[in-house]
């Protein structure tokens, strides 16, 4: 049970000239993990996503979904896309019924379930994003981004599908919006033992969520493993316009103080723990706190991502703001 | 599955008709149709085969390109075609079965028009394939601008086109992304009959319409934003001027167009 890719090349022409969105990509994706794919702006994950539901035909290549290839005669797509979810990016923006309600039953109806089994679903699938029960009436025009892009994602939810994919769920939803969806997505993932990708620009959510991250480059997969390992090649991920989370810039600039901290952090949680455990045997030193403050500034300053705050220091942990 | 849609949409080149003013463009092309209906014999079709061919050899779009922009139209070109074919009454009788009634003249008539409405389209498709929709709107502002003194608002025209045209690929790449959306929700739109499939574009229509006026208010609001306010006193950053391959340009299709005129009198 699972994704497989292999070999797989897209070109398309653009005013005469033919553009490689995806080079010769091979990759297997097991049932049951929760997949990361980060890459820069036209780096080829958008179109990636789409061929492991055969929305797009790769120029050269196989795409098999459970062993089976999906383009082999007899072989049904619109199956397929019923077991493999696709949330696009902007999903708000496929809304079109006169009711939230409504709007969500659309894909379990084409599955061909009854009305009764498609409401069941729907109302599962609304309560499962956190969507508020007395807006189910409402048109879906009338409701606030937030809400327009939870009964969005439930709209693919309630299909029940096997696998989810998701476009940049959280792009421009607030903070809380953001953790929501995403703690949501993870509580799915172990409830119904489902496969989530998620593709992001968000290192700090790959960090807290992914369990296995797979960064593209101009349509290649630079880079393919736990977010530990990835984010330990820091250096690298800038060259092809990425970064590793904030907190382990900071971590890193600890360690070049000289404080004895590991470098190998990625979540605000961690980070905090761990400097817990450094400064335990020194709490009163006022002099090696004003260096710890200075080494902040370093790396915020030296990173040049200071308008990127690192929004965990908000929510979780107030009293560690001045970390920030 | 939408994307191949080419026709009216803008070919970057650097070849001698992407130069030319888009005034001498513009003229070409409404000349040239007029030109195709002055044709009536072989020789006229042939000249004007001709003109179009070295037309578009040199503005250097591949034919395979304008040949892709040909489909859209092709449904229209099969009516015309066969209405010629089946209606014509004068000449000998060739074939006639039932109501049916196909004569030489018909074949004659029904194969020009064929030939003449393929070179209309691909004539003027030239334009808005060497033209940017910008030069465009300049060259119909400035061409048209006698019509102001009647008070007709030529620049909110030449505006409200040159928009239309800028959003054809912005609405084609829409619909292709709300058609995808719909079809990983599992929308149906090759199977059934023409009530159900004309059901299931319900789907793809609403947000469509609903993006193109979101669309059409952002752009009002930030047009207004940086204080357009209509053509009365507005000047260019790059005004036409005619260079010296724009009259060769009008000397050449002169001297065509004068041809035309010859063969039509002559057979």
């Amino acid at each position: 049970m699972s994704i497989r890719l292999e070999h797989i090349s897209l070109d398309y022409q653009d005013g005469g000239i033919v553009r490689h969105a995806i080079r010769d990509v091979s990759l297997e994706i097991e049932d049951n993990t929760f997949v990361g794919l980060i890459g820069h702006t036209g780096s080829g994950k958008s179109s990636l996503i789409q061929h492991m539901n055969g929305l797009i035909r790769p120029t050269a290549g196989k795409v098999f979904y459970n062993g089976e290839d999906i383009y082999q005669e007899g072989y049904s797509l619109r199956q397929l896309r019923n077991k493999v979810g696709l949330v696009f990016q902007y999903p708000e923006h496929q809304l079109f019924e006169e009711s939230v309600f409504k709007d969500v039953c659309y894909g379990p109806k084409n599955q061909g379930l009854t009305d009764q089994e498609c409401q069941e679903r729907a109302r599962e699938a609304l309560r499962l994003v956190g969507f508020p029960e007395e807006a189910y009436k409402k048109s879906p025009f009338e409701l606030s981004g937030g809400q327009k892009r939870r009964a969005a994602i439930a709209g693919v939810l309630a299909m029940n599908p096997e696998v989810l994919i998701l476009d940049e769920p959280t792009a421009g939803l607030d903070p809380m919006g953001r953790d929501e969806i995403l703690d949501q997505l993870k509580k799915l993932k172990e409830q119904r033992n489902i496969t989530i990708i998620l593709v992001s620009h968000s290192m700090e959510d790959m960090a807290l969520y992914a369990e296995r991250l797979i960064v593209m480059d101009h349509g290649r997969i630079a880079y393919d493993g736990t977010p530990k390992e990835i984010f330990s090649h820091y250096q690298e991920l800038e060259k092809i316009g990425l970064a590793a989370p904030q907190v382990t810039y900071l971590m890193h600039a600890l360690k070049e103080k000289g404080f004895d901290v590991s470098t190998d952090i990625m979540t605000v949680a961690q980070a905090k723990a761990e400097i817990l455990r450094v400064f335990g045997k020194e709490p009163s030193d006022q002099s090696a706190s004003d260096q710890y403050a200075q080494a902040c500034k370093d790396s915020a300053s030296g990173t040049g991502k200071q308008n990127m705050p690192d929004r965990k220091c908000v929510s979780e942990d107030s009293g560690e703001g001045s970390l920030c | 599955m939408l994307k191949k849609i080419t026709l009216g949409q803008y070919y970057t080149a650097n070849s001698p008709i992407h130069r030319l003013d888009p005034r001498v463009k513009l003229f070409v092309t409404v000349f040239y149709v007029v030109s195709l209906f002055l044709a009536d014999s072989w020789q006229g079709y042939l000249l004007g085969f001709l003109f179009l061919f070295f037309y578009v050899a040199a503005s250097t779009v591949p034919i395979k390109y304008i040949m892709r922009g040909l489909k859209p139209v092709i449904f229209l070109l099969f009516f015309s075609v066969m209405f010629n074919l089946f209606l014509a009454k004068d000449g000998t009788v060739l074939i006639h079965f039932w109501i049916i009634r196909v004569t030489t003249e018909g074949v004659k008539t029904a194969f020009f028009m064929g030939i003449r409405l393929v070179m209309l389209i691909i004539g003027s498709s030239i334009m808005t394939y060497t033209t940017t929709p910008n030069q465009l709107t300049d060259a119909l502002e400035k061409s048209l601008g006698f019509l102001n003194r009647i008070h007709l608002p030529i620049h909110e025209l030449a505006m409200m086109m040159s928009i239309a045209l800028r959003f054809i690929p912005i609405l084609v790449e829409e619909t292709d992304k709300i058609m995808k959306a719909q079809l990983a929700r599992g929308a149906n739109f090759e199977e059934g009959n023409i009530l159900q499939r004309a059901k299931a574009m319900v789907p793809i229509l609403v947000p469509l319409f609903i993006s193109a006026f979101r669309r059409a208010s952002d752009l009002a609001m930030a047009m207004e934003a940086r204080c357009y306010h209509g053509g009365d006193g507005r000047t260019k950053m790059k005004p036409l001027r005619y260079e010296r391959r724009d009259f060769i340009m009008y000397l050449i299709f002169a001297l065509y167009f004068a041809g035309m005129i010859i063969l039509r009198i002559m057979f």
